[in-house]
């Protein structure tokens, strides 16, 4: 068996290209025929099947970011002294509370399952929910969170129907996937824009505890290279789920991909899931007691191959896997099935042969895997070989035979980029709406109303950790260790539609936005993730736009620091990129990075959320106001005249606001505080209105002195970019003064709260005023039926 | 000290915030996995079923795990009084092993439904408020005067009377409406036979209707004991409302205000959940 018998190598170089189309299309194989010959030269021959199959995954997109990486190096800050692992592990690592001695690190993992999801709602969303653990929990980690920022289409539009059931169908998959583990849900979005009609966003971000002496890596241990170690892999039994999942993500879907690609999408069991978690933690107990050293890595994209064969290349080893070893859930599987399929809840391990038996026993006896699940358990299929080669054997025949390195190191494009026009605006409204028609209107808009339908149906609660839950405050906090004070604060920021009218402000913004909503719990923003979601990077203009992403989260991270200790970036740690999201037509779906913050907060008892508390405390506008309406709700609602982009980032004010909100809440001189996001100023007013034991708080907006510019009133009203609204009780006013004064930051006095239970906004020229009633009614509107 | 054994059956997923909320009242606990050794059953002073999904909710919420070796110790444990509490996933385990209410004993009397919600069904997630029933139960009785240290400086006994009897805390399911087929039961129940527990409203009555009874549970019970009152299945959950940082701002009342009080550093202080395990160690002193 020592090379792949002839019969066995497909002959790339003597087929006609209609023969050889042909058979790439029945193979579904999305190499390109440049890329067919580079895999020639780099084995030296013709592939067998395997592995064409093997190099079709890993050199994906998904898998190799053969586009995105050389821009995701350029531009992303990756390195702070609290970084213990960045981007190029499952899950990125910072160092976040020490007791003891001990060091205590938060684990962030962040992806898409866009595709899958598009195409079957509720298992690609479940099975977002549970990859994204997975590479927390492949960390050695504990999983303490999720979150699921997600875009969906126009629910109204000509695809609505299918728009709505993607929506009811994602959100029921978050829910089964992630109640039935015991993790709980620390909030997200849902945005809704028809460039998402036919490619809904779901993107899945998981939170994570490990102690740093026990993270565990996705790689060879060292021993490796000198004694002898076992393959094992672990879990569900092999299937052809999810086979070709990761080329799947990475090519444009067609409309009949919603029959045809079904496939594609593995298959949820986060039952299997939960006690895999809980055997793997009995087992690396043991591996710490005893002082063994093992690798561990979690089986996604690329399936078994793409798991054994990285974590062979980063420990400089070779592997040898024996697929007749390998528990398959049906007979005469394929191997090149066996090789790439995505079969969910599994894991591999690399451990020392003398260990094998322990790991065998604690996953199929201790904790009866087999009995739990036909199929399931743990299984020594392969070794670890000193020669740096992947080889396979399959019914006794070597299949595979390819350098580790070869596999591993992917390939790379230098992809054109070329600047964008925007997308012609589109025409006002005629006449234009007054502002008390037009803050009832957003408030009862998809993007704006109340979204409690959604995460009522998660569990919020498990695991005890929850301080401020989704829809309490912009950031959810979760105690971080039993016992202590410190907690966790997790907010995701994005907006899509900005970033059609300047992808890199959409970069820049995903980073403000998400940094801020961790400031307006008190928390100290610690590190980001990103989850970058383009349409085809082959259109120069879409990989513009991915490029000015990617340049405007990195400019933003530089800029924003990180204020405990300056001049250090906020970290980039971990992250994805989706591309090929676009519409049956072929149209870009609007460019959407999604960034995810955590942050620390000192002492969680001072969190207090975004509902106001009391009457007749100080409400204050931290930040400027501004008349940029364009990519707004309003916008999207009414139409505006002419381009209105948006202003320059104001690094000075952000960072003074984060020091003025991060003090204020921690000294208790500030009640209440939310961002102005979707809506603007006075739709996020609004919603502190809400918040507030609903609308037991009324206010007053005083403007009526005016705004700085000369812009319609509508665009102060409900410009989405000012800043952040704070409650402060007058007895505290004079002394947060101070406060802002002390960081620099800008704010004006906006209004005060009171006992109405409404809220009366006066202007220039007249009032409005609107009572709770007629506000309950507009925010219970879409979204409440949509997920009703 | 008196051991607590809270039970891991395969995909429940409370067993470690459950153990907490035990140490948090001073009593000892520990996790056995569902196919330990039937002895350390044996010789526990108290048994927990946490909630979760054992057994994936596989043919029903509960039914396979009722016919686990593990739950015929616990049976014979409970018949000897020792307290046995099941919690979420855990009461609808004890309901389908017969074990409450046990009016004839063995007998599957009850069942856990799926949620009845106006516009939709499956999993709910929310807080709510619990008064206690007339049938007396270890985990209850001795609620306000197990306010030990553990509790201080907040007083159960207070809360219980600013707040009408009642207590908040979270419920989470998919499948919690007691129900029964027999006129003969649901009349008992009716009564508040073996009724520990009913869903209330913040006033302190009986909670007949969506959200205060959020699962549409037949005579708003939340918790049903046995004769002896020392087995009690619970769907809410205590554990989860132990601590005060976990009650949210929408709670109100006497809690909710004690929320927006709380001043730095006041984070340890107990909540409402604690009562149960302070009740449980009462009673095994």
């Amino acid at each position: 068996m020592d090379t792949i018998q002839k019969e066995y190598l497909i002959a790339l170089d003597s087929v006609s290209k209609a023969v050889l189309d042909r058979f790439l299309k029945e193979q579904n194989l999305s190499l390109k025929p440049d890329e067919l010959d580079q895999l020639r030269e780099l084995l030296g021959r013709n592939p067998s099947l395997v592995e064409l199959h093997i190099f079709n995954t890993m050199w994906s997109e998904h898998c190799s970011y053969k586009s995105s990486r050389a821009v995701l190096k350029k531009y992303l800050p990756t390195k702070a002294p609290h970084v213990v692992l960045g981007p190029g592990e499952d899950a990125g690592v910072i160092r976040f509370f020490e007791r003891e001695g001990r060091k205590y690190c938060l684990v962030m993992a962040h992806e898409s399952h866009n595709h899958p999801s598009q195409v079957l709602p509720v298992e690609g969303a479940a099975t977002g929910i549970g990859g994204i653990v997975r590479d927390v929990y492949c960390m050695g980690a504990d999983v303490i969170g999720v979150m699921d920022p997600l875009r969906f289409g126009d629910p109204e539009g000509p695809k609505g129907a299918r728009v709505r059931d993607i929506a009811w169908g994602v959100v029921d998959g978050i829910a089964q996937y992630a109640n039935a583990l015991g993790v709980p849900n620390l909030g997200g979005e849902a945005a809704f824009d028809s460039s998402f009609d036919d490619n809904c966003l779901v993107n899945v971000v998981a939170l994570g505890i490990v102690e740093e002496a026990d993270i565990i890596r996705s790689r060879a241990p060292d021993s490796a290279c000198r004694d002898p170690h076992d393959v094992i892999l672990i879990g569900k039994p092999t299937d052809a789920s999810g086979f070709g999942g990761a080329a799947f993500a990475s090519e444009r879907l067609s409309e009949n991909d919603a029959v045809e690609r079904q496939e594609a999408v593995q298959v949820p069991d986060p039952f299997l899931k939960r006690v895999l978690s809980e055997a793997t933690k009995s087992l690396l107990d043991l591996a710490k007691h005893e002082r063994i050293k093992i690798g561990f890595k979690d089986l996604g994209a690329g399936g078994i191959s793409c798991a054994v064969s990285e974590m062979a290349a980063a420990g400089g080893v070779g592997a040898f896997v024996d697929f007749d070893k390998v528990n398959c859930a049906i007979d005469n599987m394929r191997a090149e099935v066996i090789a790439c399929s995505e079969t969910q809840e599994r894991y591999a391990m690399i451990v020392p042969t003398g260990f094998s038996a322990d790991v065998l026993r604690i996953y199929n006896e201790d904790f009866e895997l087999p009995g739990l699940y036909r199929g399931a358990g743990a299984f020594v299929i392969g070794r670890i070989t000193k020669d740096k080669r992947f080889k396979i054997s399959h019914n006794g025949r070597l299949v595979c035979d390819a350098d580790v390195d070869a596999i591993t190191t992917g390939i790379q494009y230098d992809r054109a980029a070329a600047r964008k026009k925007p997308a012609p605006r589109g025409v006002p409204k005629d006449p234009e709406p007054g502002i008390r028609e037009a803050l009832l209107a957003l408030l009862a808009s998809y993007n704006i109303s109340d979204k409690s339908k959604i995460y009522k149906h998660y569990d919020t609660e498990v695991q005890g950790r929850a301080v401020l839950r989704p829809g309490e405050a912009d950031a959810s906090v979760s105690l971080f260790l039993p016992g202590e004070p410190v907690g966790v604060a997790a907010a995701c920021g994005g907006n899509s539609r900005l970033a059609a009218v300047d992808p890199y402000f959409g970069g820049v913004w995903a980073v403000i936005e998400a940094a801020r909503n961790v400031a307006c719990v008190g928390g100290q923003p610690l590190a980001i993730t990103d989850c970058l979601n383009y349409g085809d990077p082959e259109d120069p203009g879409v990989f513009w736009e991915f490029s000015e992403g990617v340049r405007g989260i990195g400019d933003a991270c530089r800029e924003l620091a990180i204020s405990e200790d300056k001049g250090v970036p906020l970290p980039v740690i971990s992250g994805n990129v989706s591309f090929y999201n676009q519409s049956e037509k072929g149209e870009p779906i609007a460019p959407s990075p999604i960034v995810a913050c955590a942050g620390r907060v000192g002492d969680v008892s001072v969190c207090r959320g975004m509902g106001f508390k009391e009457n007749d405390s100080v409400i204050v506008l931290l930040g400027d106001f501004h008349a940029s309406i364009g990519g707004s709700e309003y916008e999207a609602l009414f139409g505006i005249a002419g381009e209105s982009l948006p202003p320059a980032p104001d690094y000075d004010m952000e960072r003074a606001l984060h020091g003025a909100l991060v003090e204020g809440i921690q000294r208790m001189l500030v009640l209440s505080a939310h961002d102005i996001s979707h809506g603007g100023l006075v739709v996020t007013v609004s919603e502190m209105m809400q918040g507030s034991d609903p609308f037991t708080v009324g206010c007053v907006l005083s403007l009526e002195s005016g705004f700085p510019g000369d812009a319609p009133e509508a665009h102060y009203l409900f410009s989405e970019y000012g800043g952040v609204v704070v409650e402060v009780p007058g007895r505290c006013w004079e002394e947060y003064r101070r406060v802002l004064e002390r960081h620099g930051s800008t704010w004006f006095e906006i209004g005060q709260t009171n006992r109405s239970g409404g809220i009366e906004v006066r202007l220039p020229e007249g009032k409005i005023v609107l009572s709770a009633d007629e506000m309950i009614r507009a925010s219970k509107g879409k979204c409440e039926r949509l997920f009703g | 000290m008196a051991k607590v054994t809270v039970i891991q059956f395969p995909g429940v997923n409370c067993e470690y915030e459950t153990v907490r909320a035990c140490e948090a009242a001073g009593l000892e606990a520990r996790i056995l996995r569902w196919n330990a050794s039937l002895q350390s059953v044996k010789d526990a002073a108290a048994i927990v079923l946490p909630g979760g999904f054992s057994y994936q909710d596989r043919i029903r919420a509960g039914v396979v795990a009722a016919k686990d070796h593990i739950v015929d110790a616990v049976v014979n444990a409970a018949d000897k009084g020792v307290p046995v509490m099941g919690i979420c996933n855990g009461a609808q385990i004890l309901v389908e092993g017969g074990i409450v209410p046990g009016f004839e004993p063995g007998q599957v009397e009850l069942a856990l439904a799926p949620n009845r919600m106006p516009d939709r069904t499956g999993y709910f997630c929310t807080w709510i408020r619990l008064k206690r029933g007339p049938a007396k139960c270890v985990f209850t009785t001795f609620m306000e005067s197990g306010a030990g240290e553990s509790c201080a400086p907040i007083s159960i006994a207070e809360a219980l009377a600013a707040d009408g009897g009642t207590i908040p805390m979270p419920v989470a399911h998919a499948e919690g409406r007691f129900l029964t087929a027999s006129a003969g039961i649901a009349r008992r129940i009716g009564n508040g036979e073996r009724v520990a527990l009913y869903y209330a409203t913040a006033e302190g009555e009986v909670a007949r209707d969506f959200p205060e009874n959020p699962n549409g549970s037949m005579a708003a019970v939340a918790g049903v004991t046995n004769e002896a009152g020392n087995v009690l299945a619970l769907m809410p959950h205590p554990e989860r409302a132990t601590w005060f940082h976990q009650i949210p701002r929408s709670v109100g009342g006497y809690w909710g205000k004690q929320r927006t009080e709380l001043r730095a550093g006041g984070l340890f202080v107990s909540g409402p959940g604690r009562g149960f395990f302070e009740s449980l160690k009462r009673a095994l002193e």
